[in-house]
């Protein structure tokens, strides 16, 4: 399966981690990579996520992680495969 | 100001229109409780037998306002005892605020006594979840709970609250929340969700999939600020246009009207669109109720337990209009016949069941009401002579047993007679709840309390003593059955003490009945576990707890009773039926139209 990346803009508060992480552990699909770090503005943090989908997948999580009340904003980052 | 923090969650719970809250007390949440106390004229307090008959009592008293129902438990076992309650509040969008106690602060995380860790818990049944650990933030944070529960898609929000957080003060102001992400997808912008104007920091539904570049992450450092931009005509909102077109050429249209229906209050949109189209309408389970039952092209339900009109018809139609349903598999079957050889057209709010369980033809995301009232405009009036005989064919095939006799469909109906169109009925889950939905004659908007996409066993005492309360205490009718109602039948000390007038009607067929249906299909009539075998005398344990009980064998004898119910109190019947009636018609799982049995 093709892998894809997850850009996340969320809120930098305790516990944010986990509802985004639990929302792929929920439909089984594991995590490669994770970066996270705060912005320039310490209310929110970016992270990276690289897992493994679909275009059905991609866009479920993508979705999905859009209605997350501490997501900000998400993207679906060009394809990472060569 | 200055007030505890106890008396900000009252000030604020009436600031958000509360005026009625069901819940349950205990070591974590008194300060809560001895303001409801001191406040008792502002705001009545609904003592439930277990918190969770309160979570679904809070659920249906918002299934029939449209307003979030309010539910209060202390930490530990009181929070965990809402959790069943909060998924099935979750899985039917239904708007609920769940405030519970926890221990103080410097206890947290210490495995204190009563201590659960409830927003980890039910992360994944709530649309969010907050604890509140400074004193400053809880005014926004109840504010802000009520605008989540109640806007976009509904549904449940829980605030944990720590002791020592409702015993600490501070200012109080009356913060109102401010207007979030939900805004982007609700009814005054619709089709902002896929607009390339819309701000990306304001909204992250933005994000075309199909074309990663469109809404960069890059950009958003900054506070998020909303920039709604009103869609005010059909080339603004993604598929309109397309949906239009399709429906103007299409000859046998179809709708397929869910629960996003009523959550937007589109139901004269709803019929108007069926009379402009000359389309029969189906429903979800969650739909029902959104058209008047006499209304000639209203089918009922369609899906595993649908009317078979209802089922053949979406079956034949050549388009599809689907309206806030999310095209569950009970409704379904098998997805790849039912897409086959038809457009589909989906309206839903949330961009995320566009494209989940039916990759539909064309997609609209956004409020229904909205959606419709466009379309409305756009469409020009049809009138296919052919389908609707058809229709009619199909209605005549179905026909109505008229069985004499003793049956759940008799029962049903010399209840209803004896009913107005604005009865709360509520129901449980089971045979009994399909043979509800197919042989009840709907009433008025929102007053069908039922668990669709939990399927919890045990919903229906607590859903109506809810809807009972929220409908001015008028009468309230409950069909459950044997299974269903020894699940939380201790409800019933709270609809005595309430005085409330509920009719339970029990399907009393000894057996788990619809889960032996399955068996008696699918398993070679194996009844592992779903012979009750119980003794339970329900009239006699109705008269323990203070209710009217009552058992019939006959019509006769039902119809007597129902004819001399004492008032202002509850009043159970039991009603005896044979162990081997079974709902039909029925596709079996995983199947189609084709398969159907009836």
């Amino acid at each position: 399966m093709e892998k894809f990346a997850v850009e996340l803009l969320v809120s930098n508060h305790y516990g944010v981690l986990n509802r985004i992480t639990g929302l792929y552990a929920r439909r089984g699909y594991n995590i490669d990579s994770l970066h996270v770090n705060e912005t320039e503005n310490p209310e929110y943090s970016r992270m990276l996520i690289v897992s493994k989908g679909d275009e059905y997948i991609q866009t479920q999580i993508v979705r999905q992680l859009s209605k997350l009340y501490d997501v900000k904003d998400v993207a679906l980052m060009a394809r990472v495969n060569p | 100001m200055e007030l505890t923090g106890a008396q900000i969650i009252v000030e604020q719970l009436c600031a958000q229109g509360v005026t009625t809250v069901f819940g349950y007390p205990g070591g974590q949440i008194l300060p809560l409780y001895d303001e409801l106390y001191k406040n008792a004229d502002r705001i009545t307090h609904v003592l439930s037998a277990h918190e969770q008959g309160a979570t679904h009592a809070a659920d249906g008293y918002a299934r029939v306002t449209g307003k979030p129902g309010v539910v209060i438990a202390t930490s530990g076992p009181g929070a965990t005892n809402l959790v069943t309650g909060i998924a099935n509040a979750y899985l039917d969008s239904v708007p609920l605020v769940a405030i519970t106690g926890n221990v103080s602060i410097p206890l947290l995380g210490k495995d204190s006594f009563q201590e659960v860790d409830i927003v980890g818990i039910t992360q994944p049944v709530v649309k969010h979840n907050f604890v509140v650990r400074e004193i400053d933030k809880l005014a926004f944070t109840i504010s802000e709970a009520f605008r989540i529960a109640s806007s976009g898609r509904r549904g449940p929000v829980l605030v944990d609250i720590p002791k020592s957080i409702q015993v600490e003060s501070c200012e109080y102001a009356d913060v109102q929340a401010v207007s979030g992400k939900d805004a982007t997808i609700d009814a005054d912008t619709a089709g902002e969700a896929a607009s390339p104007a819309a701000s990306p920091a304001a909204s992250p539904a933005t994000s075309d999939v199909a074309s990663p570049a469109a809404s960069p992450a890059t950009s958003a450092a900054a506070s998020p600020a909303t920039t709604p931009a009103a869609a005010t005509n059909a080339a603004s909102i993604p598929g309109l246009e397309q949906a239009i077109e399709a429906i103007s050429q299409c000859e046998r249209p179809f709708i397929y009207a869910g629960g996003g229906i009523l959550a937007s209050g589109a139901e004269a949109e709803l019929l108007a669109l069926s009379d402009k189209l000359s389309a029969p309408v189906g429903f979800s389970m969650m739909g029902l109720t959104s058209l008047p039952d006499n209304y000639m092209l209203n089918l009922g339900m369609c899906g595993m337990h649908g009317k078979y009109a209802s089922s053949v018809a979406q079956d034949e139609c050549d388009l599809m209009i689907a309206i806030g349903v999310r095209f569950s598999d009970r409704a379904t079957g098998e997805v790849k016949a039912f897409k086959h050889n038809r457009t589909i057209i989906h309206i839903d709010i949330d961009l995320a069941e566009i494209g989940k369980n039916v990759a539909a033809t064309i997609n609209i995301c956004g409020d229904a009401k909205k959606v419709l009232t466009m379309l409305l405009d756009a469409l020009p009036e049809k009138h296919n002579v052919s389908w609707l005989e058809r229709i009619e064919e199909l209605k005549q095939v179905e026909g109505s047993p008229q069985n004499g006799g003793f049956t759940p469909k008799n029962i049903i109906e010399a209840v209803r007679r004896r009913h107005s169109a604005d009865t709360v009925v509520a129901t449980d889950v089971g045979q009994h709840q399909m043979w509800t939905m197919q042989y009840y004659k709907m009433g008025n908007p929102r007053t069908l309390l039922t668990s669709g996409g939990l399927g919890t066993m045990g919903y229906g005492l607590g859903a109506a003593i809810g809807g009972c309360i929220a409908n001015d205490r008028k009468h309230t009718v409950l069909f459950t059955s044997d299974g269903s109602f020894g699940m939380n039948l201790n409800e019933l000390a709270t609809a005595v003490s309430q005085e409330l007038p509920i009719l339970i009607i029990i399907l009393n067929n000894g057996v788990l009945g619809l889960v032996r249906q399955w068996q008696n299909m699918f398993y070679e009539k194996r009844y592992s576990q779903t012979t009750l075998n119980r003794k339970t005398d329900f009239p006699a344990l109705a008269k323990a707890f203070g209710a009217a009980g009552y058992r019939a064998t006959d019509m006769q004898q039902l119809e007597d009773i129902l004819d001399g119910l004492p008032a202002g109190m509850p009043a159970v019947v039991d009603c005896h039926i044979d162990m081997d009636e079974v709902v039909l018609p029925m596709i079996p799982p995983g199947g189609t139209v084709k398969d159907i049995i009836y």
